[in-house]
């Protein structure tokens, strides 16, 4: 008399505790690389342009540039974290410090989704400035923290003096991400509720006309001569970006998709390895799924009817 | 709300589903002739619901396996604390140095490390309000949604030891701030905590509609005054025709005359902040549903239970079967 139970049951039961376990969503802690980004979006009005044609993702550089960060940031294994920070003028300002992005990613994706151009303190944007700010906010934080520059690289005013970066080399990691299209298109001009007014002239953006006792703007030339009623147009100026990004270490990507994004943020090398608690519960599932299906592998070895 | 795979291959392992309907999962039993056995209904029936369980079960895992997740959701919490919307002044001004002391700091620091060591203060102490934080300089700036997230308050806090930039225009900034409010029901304690040296002033029209919106979403106003060292206290009127009133004290009036709730704290020392909080103590709170952003939702859990109760009646049917006869 063979066992009551037998070995087909122990495999079903052994299946049944794992899928058990498995519910129980269990976690060891193995090493793995974690990804610590500050995250510094342009929200200059050159943003504001509509250059991007992929279906159910937004038209406007700012909007698709918001919609690559929010896949990117889903994307990080937990233990990973990101602040969020913006440009304008010159300037880099933090919304909030570095925070873990699966316990916080209800706040994140929520504070991400408020980002507008409408936020921006001063109007104007000067890229090397911005990014030397964003530089001088990582230098204080510690070194384990990448930065995330998302531009048009669209200086306006433009200014023939271009400042210096200023890092060493190896100094700082991350990206310039490269945001909309090469081909010039114009930017559009908004009012306060987001109504579009058109879009911005050349003459809009030319130096304000000053009159000191010394200066009379009116016998001033150089910026009349190009007053001429043309759009103002903006692309995406990506040689700048490049360079901006050879001399402060970081890289370089241009931002066609949210997914390649999200594909470069996860490159290992911009991680730091950690202990994290990793879910095991698939493992122990992918038993139980082989221990089900095993009694199914094995041929009928002799015929056997039980429906007609 | 959408859904995905975290690891979307894994659900090649679905087309084992398929092996149970070809192949009985049962172990054969020797009998002289099958052809002697009658046809029989139940059995037939038992051996397709056997079958169809074991499949059910294999997709149930597979799909468990791929991880699937759920984005954008909102969960109903229930909040019992009041609620605080920090309205932050980010401007330039507040890089200037702050002529009191609070929890040991010098003169020499500015506004800014001044006003965030007391806001983390503040927050630590409230465990069970619920804070947003709005920014402000030349415009206001959205920081944090209403949230019992303590962490991620600090955080936001923590990044205001940096420079501010731009001018104040506070207008702007409460307008935003009493737009966490509006809509909601009120249930509880609605407060407004402004943390800002005041070096500003609101147009005409904007101070009418600005009592309007705090009369409307019954909000009271709490103001953290950071003082610089030339700048006067808030209750003190010009004197005589020669001086002229300061932004402060202009708007020191303007808030009293906001019908609502107001005070100002000065923070020259920690008893301003002891006195902020002591205030919003004494508010009555009633608990208040509100919705929250989750995060990303692992559903896998899910699919495994599922696969569990699809078990317990193989494990059963197992359990009876005949391997001999």
């Amino acid at each position: 008399m063979k066992p009551r139970f037998g070995w087909p049951f122990a495999g079903l039961a052994a299946a049944a505790v794992l899928t058990l376990l498995a519910w129980a969503d269990p976690r060891i802690p193995i090493e793995q690389p974690v990804f610590r980004y500050l995250f510094v979006l342009d929200i200059t009005q050159s943003m504001n342009t509509r250059d991007y044609h992929l279906e159910n993702l937004p038209a406007d550089r700012l909007s698709f540039a918001k919609a690559a960060v929010r896949r990117a940031i889903a994307d990080l294994p937990c233990g990973s974290e990101a602040g969020l920070g913006l440009f304008t003028t010159q300037n880099v300002e933090l919304l909030f410090e570095p925070l873990e992005v699966c316990r916080h990613a209800g706040v994140i994706e929520d504070v991400l989704e408020h980002i507008d151009w409408r936020m921006a303190w001063a109007a104007d944007s000067f890229i090397a400035q911005g990014l030397n700010s964003a530089l001088r906010i990582l230098k204080k934080r510690d070194s384990g923290l990448r930065l995330v520059f998302l531009s048009d690289g669209q200086q306006t005013p433009d200014d023939p003096v271009r400042p210096e970066i200023q890092a060493k080399p190896g100094e700082f990691q991350g990206l310039i991400v490269g945001v909309g299209d090469v081909k010039p298109v114009p930017v559009p001009k908004l009012d306060r509720e987001n109504r579009p007014q058109g879009f911005w002239e050349t003459a809009d953006t030319l130096a304000p006309v000053t009159t000191t006792a010394y200066l009379d703007a009116s016998t001033d030339t150089t910026h009349r001569h190009k007053n001429d009623g043309t759009l103002y147009l903006t692309w995406l100026h990506e040689p700048e970006l490049k360079e901006f990004a050879n001399m402060s270490g970081l890289g370089y990507l241009r931002l066609d998709s949210p997914s390649a994004l999200s594909r470069a943020l996860r490159n290992p090398e911009l991680g730091e390895l950690r202990r994290v608690p990793a879910g095991i519960g698939w493992l122990l599932a992918l038993a139980a799924w082989a221990l089900i299906l095993w009694p199914h592998l094995a041929p009928n070895r002799s015929l056997r009817r039980v429906s007609g | 709300m959408s859904f995905g795979f975290a690891s979307p291959w894994w659900l090649l392992l679905a087309a084992g589903a398929l092996l149970p309907w070809l192949r009985s999962g049962q172990p054969t039993a020797d009998y002289s002739s099958a052809t002697m056995i009658p046809e029989d209904r139940l059995s037939a029936a038992l051996d397709r619901g056997l079958r169809a369980f074991a499949s059910l079960a294999l997709l149930a895992l597979a799909a468990g396996v791929a991880r699937p997740y759920a984005l954008e959701q909102w969960e109903e919490r229930l909040g019992t604390g009041a609620h605080i919307v920090l309205l932050m002044d980010r401007s330039s001004s507040m890089n200037e140095n702050f002529s009191g002391r609070y929890l040991g700091g010098t003169s020499g620091e500015s506004k800014n490390a001044v006003a965030r060591r007391l806001l983390a203060d503040f927050v630590q102490r409230r465990s069970d309000d619920l804070f947003a934080m709005v920014g402000f300089s030349a415009a206001p700036r959205y920081v944090m949604p209403l949230t019992q997230d303590r962490e991620a308050v600090l955080a936001a806090i923590d990044s205001i030891g940096d420079r501010g930039h731009g001018i104040t225009n506070i207008a702007p900034g409460l307008a935003m701030a009493l737009d966490f409010f509006n809509g909601k029901p009120v249930t509880g304690a609605r407060i407004v905590l402004l943390v800002s040296d005041g070096a500003t002033r609101i147009e005409d029209e904007s101070q009418d509609l600005l009592r309007q919106w705090f009369q409307d979403n019954q909000a009271r106003l709490h103001w953290i005054y950071l003082r610089s060292k030339n700048s006067a206290a808030l209750g003190r009127a010009p004197t005589g025709s020669s001086e002229n009133a300061s932004s402060e004290y202009l708007l020191h009036q303007y808030f009293q005359s906001l019908g609502v709730p107001y005070t100002a704290y000065e923070a020259e020392n920690p008893q301003a902040v002891e006195d902020a909080i002591a205030d919003v103590e004494r508010l009555a709170n009633q608990p208040l549903r509100y919705f929250e952003k989750i995060p990303k939702q692992d559903l896998s859990g899910v699919f495994y239970a599922l696969a569990l109760t699809l078990l317990f009646p193989l494990l059963a049917a197992k359990s009876l079967e005949v391997r001999r006869w």
